[in-house]
């Protein structure tokens, strides 16, 4: 028997995933695994949200269709895509915050520190990624469709936020009891002004538990065990296994498990075989063995799918639909890497 | 009194600390904590900025 792999594997064993992330570099095949395997799900009756925020490697590219910032678009039967403009909800976002202080305050204006306050804020890098990660916790939270596919920025590679929100939750949860015990004593100080003052203390306390609430809900739904499998792509390259390598160091260390790994653009061993197969193919063949063999020796028992070097663009869903054929059940067994890194 | 008020002042460090270069919590959460810390920012910073001249001297 050999040893296929194949997300059919991981949600026969998984039955009740109910979100998958991709993550990875940029430009190793985030994007087209996302749409893969959302387009795959689809098909077997499945209400399928693909998410997606990159404008460079995008799902607009590959379904060939303009859905960058319009919204949740329905692609086929069952299968929706939203492509976030993240910088137009940071601005509504960070508008609905000025507007907020002039009604608080009923002033016409922001004072200026507050307004250098807003406008460094918004020009920070962490502001995008915290965007994305609130835009997600949203769709999740809706509960609309029965399987969320998230293609992850290509940004610090998205394990960070792991850190970040645990890290976080526990800064969340020191502040609301510091200001907990700040109102405490404003109880006892000053009796007079109470009424008026308290009522604000109040809606500050909601504010920051509902931060905290975002942060847990949103540490949970990457890290839930059952529900959610994290996933890396990776491809022969060094950089990519050297990526993969420290993203799986960096998930130990939080005490959290990756599902698995994808490894992308593969070169058929089949070809080297082949007396028609032109020459430069074969030798890119042979530049991919050493990789091949490490990423064996390294992930083998992480391997969940292997995708081939397609000959063209994946574009198109009937592209898209012979990538999701591979991720799905792969041509290429764990056999046959285990032949490539003995060779 | 004075006990409440560090502990305004501790909470305004770990909300908006990042004004003074001590980033805690991500700008994106901050910003919705904002509109309460309006009337605070002014007299806050400057304080910020006197203890700090403070640890200076003594550390100097």
């Amino acid at each position: 028997m050999p040893r296929s792999v194949g997300f059919k594997y991981l949600f026969e064993k998984r039955p009740e995933l109910k979100i998958a992330i991709f993550a990875g570099k940029g430009g190793l095949g985030k994007t087209t695994s996302s749409a893969a395997l959302s387009y795959k799900l689809s098909s077997m009756g499945k209400r399928v949200l693909c998410f997606s925020t990159d404008p460079q490697a995008s799902l607009s590219d590959i379904f060939e269709k303009d859905l960058f910032g319009k919204g949740e678009i329905e692609i086929s039967k069952n299968l929706y895509v939203l492509e976030i403009d993240a910088d137009k909800r940071i601005k509504e976002y960070v508008d609905s915050i000025r507007q907020k202080i002039k009604d608080m305050y009923k002033i016409e204006e922001i004072p200026r520190e507050v307004e250098d306050y807003i406008e460094s804020a918004v020009a920070e890098p962490a502001m995008y990624e915290s965007a994305v990660y609130d835009a997600m916790l949203d769709v999740v939270s809706q509960n609309k469709y029965d399987f969320y596919v998230f293609d992850m920025p290509p940004f610090g590679h998205g394990i960070r936020m792991v850190a970040m929100a645990d890290i976080l939750s526990k800064w969340v949860d020191k502040i609301t009891e510091a200001r907990r015990q700040a109102y405490e004593y404003e109880k006892v100080a000053s009796r007079l002004k109470r009424e008026k003052y308290t009522e604000r203390e109040d809606q500050l306390l909601k504010e920051l538990e509902s931060i905290r609430d975002r942060i847990v809900g949103f540490s949970r739904l990457i890290t839930d065990p059952k529900g959610t499998a994290f996933t890396m792509v990776l491809i022969p390259e060094k950089m990519a296994i050297v990526d993969t390598e420290k993203a799986l160091k960096m998930f130990e260390e939080l005490g959290l498990r990756m599902s698995g790994v994808v490894v992308n653009q593969v070169y058929p061993p089949a070809i080297l075989e082949d007396p028609r197969a032109p020459e430069y193919l074969k030798k890119r063949v042979e530049a991919q063995k050493p990789f091949l063999r490490e990423i064996y020796e390294k992930f083998e028992n992480l391997i969940l799918a292997i995708i081939p070097m397609l000959r063209r663009e994946p574009r198109g869903l009937e592209m898209i639909e012979a990538v999701a054929k591979e991720l799905w059940e792969s041509t290429i067994t764990l056999d046959d890497l285990e032949a490539i890194s003995k060779r | 009194m004075k006990e409440k008020m560090y502990i305004e002042y501790l909470f305004m460090l770990m909300t908006i600390g990042d004004m003074m270069g001590i980033p805690l919590l991500p700008p994106y959460y901050t910003l919705r904590l904002l509109p309460y810390m309006v009337p605070n920012i002014k007299g806050w910073k400057l304080r910020m900025l006197r203890e700090r001249d403070f640890t200076d001297i003594v550390t100097g």
